[in-house]
């Protein structure tokens, strides 16, 4: 569940955030199969076409670096590349932006990209009235021009040192043609390398080339991402060739079907999810510091990671996953698996025969499989714990909105989500968040790298010395492919990165050291 | 005839206005805010008041239940607050596959229904009816789940005959035939073995008739007095089930239409539900209460045409 969620929030509570870049300009060596069609199996059809309308990550995965393009993007290893823009400048104080449009960039319908158009699209997420799922995000911009036909520059309120990676990883960032938005709801339009062409609702889309694409001639002529809601379903129809791709495989113990097969390749690559059981951090016992430690002390979180991710992943202990700038490998395990230990902090804690809980699941794989688990390690440390499996949208209207919940299993997706420690009405309440927003803001406005790093794992260390939650592990994402597949979008990913996709042939050296799967 | 028709259309009408408070009201108590499923959790507050402010939610409740009614009156369901897309075009698009899924499966299940439910009547109290009796029970006790997915082994896994899910569209109109085979034939068999047990108790009440005792005593074989004078009464309560049967086929399908992932009704429904895309579900739930409505009436008027003594009764 880690690129796409059953529902629009779980598109963002356990979406990914997106890391693979787009490098129009590297090409593709070797003869790939020129004009081919493919199929890509997933499991959450994009309940909307319009990334700017919802936050679900199954439209991102369709739609985001395929039809629309940001001024900047995130490459596989989340550095920010210039895709619409051709350079940008930040001013010394950090409070300008000033970028370069590229020239001679086409929209699919044959309107030319202007500077007025970014202008226009970077305005309509920053509106008062913007609906824009991540708007507040932008809202730190006080204006947005374009002093010439090729420049445009934005003016920040406050210097904000993630601002440009926010640009590329969210849908805030699309640009669009004006004359087309008022159909962005039936006909997308944008500056991709593929043009939208058909829906059937919850069933499938259909994407082809774009022939005025700026960056030559994708090599697919035809993509279609077909849905599945059962995992066997999608199986069987890779299996049986009629789909060509399961992007994201739902359960990764499912990858035991296909390991040892000549026919199928399997790409795992990292994300930026962080499995977590979320402690409620004002429900009676939980309050104390010392019974979430003891939580966390008796979680066997490698046990965990065999057993919801069949060994794909790593094991975390903080808000904190592997390709972060300021990730910290210390925090990894800081409170290792010992039930003595769980016991005695239960014992000082004023609970030396331990108390009832309720863990709430929600209906995904790795919640519903690690659910158990977590039961009999709490009850092995004298925590009773009761299992309650809940629909999604009960889960965001009781546990997530309303906070009425003792213990959840979720996957957090969003990279760099540190600020939801900040959020005093997060729903999870941790105490210190007023704190941890006055460091947030320190580290914001740090102005060198060092500096905002270190600032950053402050934060990071802050939270795990409360042990706010039990993080569990940082899942990969699982790809399983025809051997025949090449170019597969490795890397964190809410889109699934066409840019280098073929059948047959082989990739560029410089699409390989960005991720892309040969 | 007119003046029954046209009563039994008012109380269409009103029981159409019931169904739409009923349903309003309770999708309305449902808890999760639409606008806060589709904006996620990075969304602002003021992001959230606006689009709930779009899509009509800060109105009165009875408002938005006087707009929604008015449209569904005029014959527009409105526009998605998910997809922004007009939901009619969207449920018009799901009918093709599972208005063709409904009637076939009904058509499968008549054909099983007739020959199983005669020969369990002409058998009554010999093993050999006691077997037909036997085999419908189990096809009425067999799950749809579990009753589609052993077809998929067989015809589509193992002998690769049939598509195991999926649908092409009906742009290729052989294949999307081959693809509703599988889903059609489940929720059929299903419906055989439930329409046969009717068609063997009804069967069986005009064999112990006066006016069939009558028609052997003149020297009718029981075969030849229940072909010439007992089917026709006989079908008369089986128009009524089949009728309803139909509409119960609606539910049947969206079970199978999640086994064979078929693009439907059921699974727009599904999505609508778990996306809280309220007006959506609120119009199917309409559409399947009309439909359901529509078929009681129909039942109604073809029982007076197939039963003449009922034609002057109001």
């Amino acid at each position: 569940m880690t690129r796409r969620a059953r529902a629009a929030l779980a598109a963002s509570v356990a979406g990914g955030l997106v890391l693979t870049g787009l490098t129009a300009t590297s090409v593709t060596a070797g003869a790939a199969t020129t004009g081919a069609s493919i199929t890509i199996g997933s499991a959450v059809a994009p309940p909307s076409l319009d990334p700017t309308s919802n936050a679900s990550a199954a439209i991102d995965e369709v739609f985001d670096y395929n039809v629309y393009q940001h001024l900047v993007q995130l490459d596989p290893k989340g550095a920010v590349v210039p895709v619409l823009a051709t350079a940008y400048t930040v001013s010394p104080n950090g409070l300008t932006y000033t970028f370069d449009i590229r020239q001679g960039v086409k929209f699919s319908n044959g309107d030319p990209l202007t500077a007025s158009d970014v202008v226009f699209s970077l305005e309509r997420a920053d509106a008062p009235k913007s609906t824009y799922p991540y708007a507040g995000l932008v809202s730190g911009i006080t204006s947005v021009t374009a002093p010439t036909a090729s420049t445009v520059v934005v003016k920040l309120s406050a210097p904000d040192n993630q601002f440009l990676y926010n640009l590329a990883a969210y849908s805030n960032g699309v640009v669009l043609d004006p004359s087309a938005v008022g159909s962005i709801a039936t006909a997308p339009v944008g500056t991709g390398p593929y043009e939208y062409t058909s829906q059937t609702t919850n069933y499938d889309v259909v994407l082809s080339a774009n022939p005025t694409y700026w960056g030559g001639a994708p090599k697919l002529s035809t993509v279609t991402f077909r849905y599945f809601s059962s995992p066997e379903a999608e199986n069987s129809a890779l299996k049986s060739g009629q789909i060509d791709v399961i992007d994201n495989l739902p359960n990764p113990s499912d990858v035991s079907q296909f390991k040892g097969n000549s026919s199928f390749k399997i790409v795992s690559g990292p994300t930026a999810g962080k499995i977590q059981m979320t402690i409620n951090n004002t429900a009676g016992p939980l309050k104390n510091v010392l019974v979430r430690e003891a939580i966390n002390y008796a979680t066997d979180k490698a046990a965990i990671l065999q057993t919801a991710g069949a060994g794909y992943g790593t094991v975390i202990g903080s808000d904190n996953v592997p390709g972060e700038p300021w990730y910290l490998p210390s925090l990894d395990n800081p409170y290792p698996y010992s039930v003595s230990m769980a016991k005695k902090l239960l014992k000082e804690a004023g609970y030396p025969n331990g108390f009832s809980v309720t863990l709430t699941l929600p209906p995904y794989g790795y919640a519903t499989s690690a659910g158990p688990l977590l039961q009999a390690e709490l009850d092995a440390v004298g925590i009773k714990t009761t299992i309650k499996d809940v629909a999604f949208p009960l889960w965001i209207s009781s546990v997530f909105l309303k906070s009425d919940f003792q213990l959840t299993i979720i996957n957090h997706v969003e990279a760099r989500d540190q600020g939801n420690y900040a959020n005093c009405s997060y729903y999870w309440k941790y105490k210190d968040c007023a704190e941890v927003a006055k460091l947030l803001n320190a580290a914001q406005k740090a102005t060198t790298t060092a500096e905002e790093i270190s600032r950053y794992q402050g934060i990071l260390k802050k939270i795990t010395a409360a042990a706010v939650n039990d993080w569990l592990f940082n899942p990969d994402q699982l790809t399983i492919a025809k051997s025949d597949v090449v170019g597969i979008p490795g890397g964190i990913s809410e889109s699934f990165d066409l840019s280098h996709l073929s059948i047959g042939g082989s990739l560029s050296s410089s699409a390989k050291s960005e991720g892309y799967a040969s | 005839m007119i003046a029954f028709i046209a009563r039994r259309i008012g109380i269409v009408i009103v029981s159409l206005l019931g169904a739409s408070i009923a349903v309003f009201t309770v999708l309305n108590l449902l808890p999760g805010s639409p606008a806060q499923v589709i904006l996620g959790q990075q969304a602002t507050p003021q992001a959230i008041k606006q689009l709930t402010a779009q899509l009509g939610l800060n109105k009165p409740v009875w408002r938005q239940y006087v707009d929604w009614i008015g449209g569904l009156s005029h014959g527009s369901f409105g526009l998605s607050y998910i997809s922004h897309q007009p939901i009619g075009s969207q449920i018009s698009q799901a009918l093709t596959v599972t208005g063709p899924v409904i009637l076939f499966a009904m058509a499968v299940g008549i054909v099983i229904a007739l020959p199983l439910g005669l020969f369990g009547a002409l058998r009554n109290g010999k093993l050999t009816g006691t077997l037909a009796g036997v085999i419908s029970q189990i096809g009425i006790a067999i799950p749809v789940v579990v009753g589609g997915l052993l077809l998929v082994i067989v015809f589509a896994v193992e002998t690769h005959v049939f598509p195991s899910s999926g649908f092409p569209g009906w742009s290729q109109p052989f294949q999307a035939l081959r693809s509703l085979v599988l889903p059609s034939v489940t929720l059929g068999v299903v419906e055989g073995a439930v329409l046969s047990r009717y068609v063997r108790a009804s069967v069986l009440d005009q064999l112990r008739s006066d006016y069939l005792r009558t028609a052997r005593a003149k020297g009718l074989k029981t075969r030849q007095a229940l072909w010439r004078h007992g089917l026709r009464n006989a079908m008369i309560p089986l128009v009524t089930v089949v009728g309803l049967e139909l509409a119960s086929l609606v539910v049947g399908a969206i079970v199978v239409e999640n086994v064979f992932e078929l693009p439907g009704i059921g699974s727009l429904l599904l999505n609508a539900v778990n996306n809280r895309d309220l007006l959506t579900v609120q119009d199917i739930a309409m559409l399947v209460a009309a439909t359901v409505l529509v078929l009681n009436l129909l039942v109604d008027v073809s029982y007076r045409l197939l039963d003449p003594r009922l034609r002057n009764t109001a």
